[in-house]
């Protein structure tokens, strides 16, 4: 693991103390009846650091995720956004503090061409119509800055394929300057060059400053992009590692249960 | 040494057909429609006919309109038709009473918005059913409007102003048609060109993605049942000008006859493809079969068979015959 290894180098180099964070998460309980999707996490998020979450199917990713979104709200436990308690009863007032999602089911809306589901939520107007032609200039933008390739962005996204709906809810997210950036399973239905891009992506957001927070299945993916990584058992997290001081066996070893604890 | 080649974009044509191809067919039908009865009546095709079918079909036009953004919310109204006989009642009742016209037409279109208000606070804030709550509405707004009137048609009298509304020309063109017309280019622009419109879509098509973005996808939900209430208020404040009186029995069969507008129109009962075009032609659709129907001397009653017929048709053609993207779908081989 070359890449691996040039990552740990460049991690340790730059950054001798970690940054405070940006979003501290502390004793998030959360159930749905009677299943506690999650028992106690805390969690540091840092800016200008990617943070993988890995777990096994039902640990509690996605909805610790959500919780940080807005999507759902914990039942007991705080969020401190730059030290400040916060706490969302929507995911547009999480949206108002910059902190984006890309849901692993995408959210994206059929109907609506891809130009529309860029900019859902946050439309551009010229009086009281929409702005199609400004919206349509600056989709072109935000989608080539990403190397996001899709032939014609007045077509009804119903009509894309599965990669390349992928690749618009991950241009919605990352395109209006998050601070936070959450991402749930983003490149599992992408093509080789569009792993790469999005990939390429997270390391050119992070270099801005942004908190990229990854919820991925592929291991290969973490080890290039990830300065820290969270493994979440049964809702509860059982381990964080540097990427500088893991490997693939230790991470496997920590998800299924077999590890230390 | 392999060699990369870009694929070429498919053809624009064939994409706008395919978008399109639900407003070409209810195109196509119209046209059959108006060829059909210029063929075999000798009356259909003289402007005065005309000028009466567009009359006629105004207020389905307008609560067509409206209904256009209810079902694309994956919604359904189903009081419309008891509305419009509960305002055009209430409206004679109050103007017998000596309230003057413009006051009564006010209140009218407050009370309708109201009614409907209510309607979507039932359907969005406490996630009962469209189809239950509106034919709940269908029955208790009747009722009212029985219960007011006991039953008997209401004469309004000096009411010039009023009576231009429904029966008035402009130009040669009646005044309800021109009210529809503009009622048909609002709802145009609302759906295309506005934020709101573009939340309509978004809450038919996805509305937990709809939320999720921080569209205020409740309230959309309930609004459009507002937008409802309102059209129906001025349909029945149309009706009962044209007649001069207002009536409990007014605007019977009148939620098929938009549903059927709506539906023939290719706007998805799924929720989130809306078609205005396509609304007003499969409004038109409908008046031109009722009004040809009565001149080639057929019952009317046989109108109410064909509307519910097109209806069934129309849904069948929806689900079956068109895949979601609306092109023939393939039949798979057996």
């Amino acid at each position: 693991m070359m890449a691996a290894e040039a990552q740990a180098t460049r991690g340790r180099g730059d950054a001798p103390l970690p940054p405070e964070p940006i979003l501290r998460l502390r004793n998030i309980h959360k159930s749905f009846g009677s299943h506690e999707a999650l028992r106690g996490v805390d969690l540091d998020i840092r800016p200008g650091e990617c943070l993988g979450l890995i777990g096994d199917n039902a640990a509690g990713k996605s909805t610790l995720s959500k919780v940080i979104s807005g999507t759902y709200i914990p039942d007991v436990g705080e969020i401190e956004l730059n030290g400040r308690a916060v706490r969302f009863s929507t995911p547009s007032e999480a949206r108002d503090l910059n902190i984006e999602m890309v849901y692993q089911d995408l959210s994206l809306c059929d109907h609506v061409d891809v130009v529309g589901n860029l900019f859902l939520g946050r439309e551009l107007k010229r009086g009281p119509f929409l702005d199609q032609k400004r919206m349509l200039a600056q989709a072109e933008t935000m989608l080539a800055a990403l190397e996001i390739r899709i032939p014609r962005l007045t077509a009804k996204v119903e009509k894309l394929s599965g990669g390349q709906r992928q690749a618009i809810a991950i241009a919605r997210a990352a395109s209006f300057e998050p601070k936070i950036l959450l991402m749930d399973e983003p490149t599992s239905a992408l093509a080789v060059a569009e792993v790469e891009a999005v990939l390429g992506l997270i390391n050119r957001v992070k270099a801005r400053g942004v908190a990229v927070v990854l919820v991925t299945h592929r291991m290969q993916d973490l080890f290039r992009v990830c300065d820290r990584v969270a493994v979440m058992y049964e809702g509860t997290k059982v381990a964080e590692r540097a990427i500088g001081e893991t490997d693939l066996q230790e991470l496997v070893d920590l998800i299924v249960g077999k590890g230390g604890h | 040494m392999a060699s990369y080649t870009e694929r070429q974009a498919g053809s624009r044509l064939a994409d706008y057909l395919s978008e399109r191809a639900q407003v070409l067919s209810i195109a196509l039908f119209f046209a059959i429609c108006i060829l059909f009865f210029s063929a075999t009546t000798t009356t259909f095709l003289t402007t005065g006919n005309l000028l009466n079918v567009v009359r006629q079909a105004a207020p389905i036009l307008i609560v067509a309109v409206a209904m256009t953004l209810v079902i694309t919310t994956a919604g359904i109204d189903l009081s419309v038709g008891s509305l419009v006989a509960l305002i055009n009642a209430l409206a004679a009742i109050l103007m017998a009473a000596g309230l003057p016209w413009p006051v009564v037409v006010v209140l009218m279109l407050v009370a309708g918005g109201l009614i409907g208000g209510v309607q979507g606070w039932f359907i969005s804030y406490q996630g009962i059913p469209a189809f239950i709550v509106t034919l709940a509405g269908l029955s208790i707004l009747r009722g009212f409007a029985l219960l007011l009137t006991e039953g008997y048609s209401i004469p309004i009298r000096d009411a010039a102003g009023f009576f231009w509304l429904g029966r008035g020309e402009v130009l040669g063109f009646p005044v309800p048609a021109l009210l529809a017309i503009l009622v048909a280019i609002l709802g145009f622009i609302v759906m295309l060109h506005t934020q709101y419109g573009r939340q309509v879509v978004a809450v038919g098509s996805n509305m937990e993605a709809a939320r999720r973005v921080g569209m205020p996808a409740k309230r959309v939900l309930a609004s459009v049942y507002v937008v409802s209430g309102v059209a129906s208020a001025i349909a029945g404040m149309l009706i009962a000008a044209r007649l001069g009186s207002g009536s409990s029995n007014a605007a019977q069969g009148f939620e098929l006859q938009v549903i059927a507008a709506v539906v023939l129109g290719g706007t998805s009962l799924m929720g989130g493809r809306a078609s205005m075009t396509g609304t007003v032609l499969g409004t038109m659709t409908i008046a031109v079969i009722g009004n040809g129907l009565i001149l080639m001397h057929i019952s009317p009653f046989f109108t109410q068979i064909v509307t519910g017929t097109i209806i069934l048709v129309a849904i069948w053609m929806n689900t079956r015959l068109f895949d979601r993207n609306w092109r023939f779908a393939r039949r798979k081989p057996s």
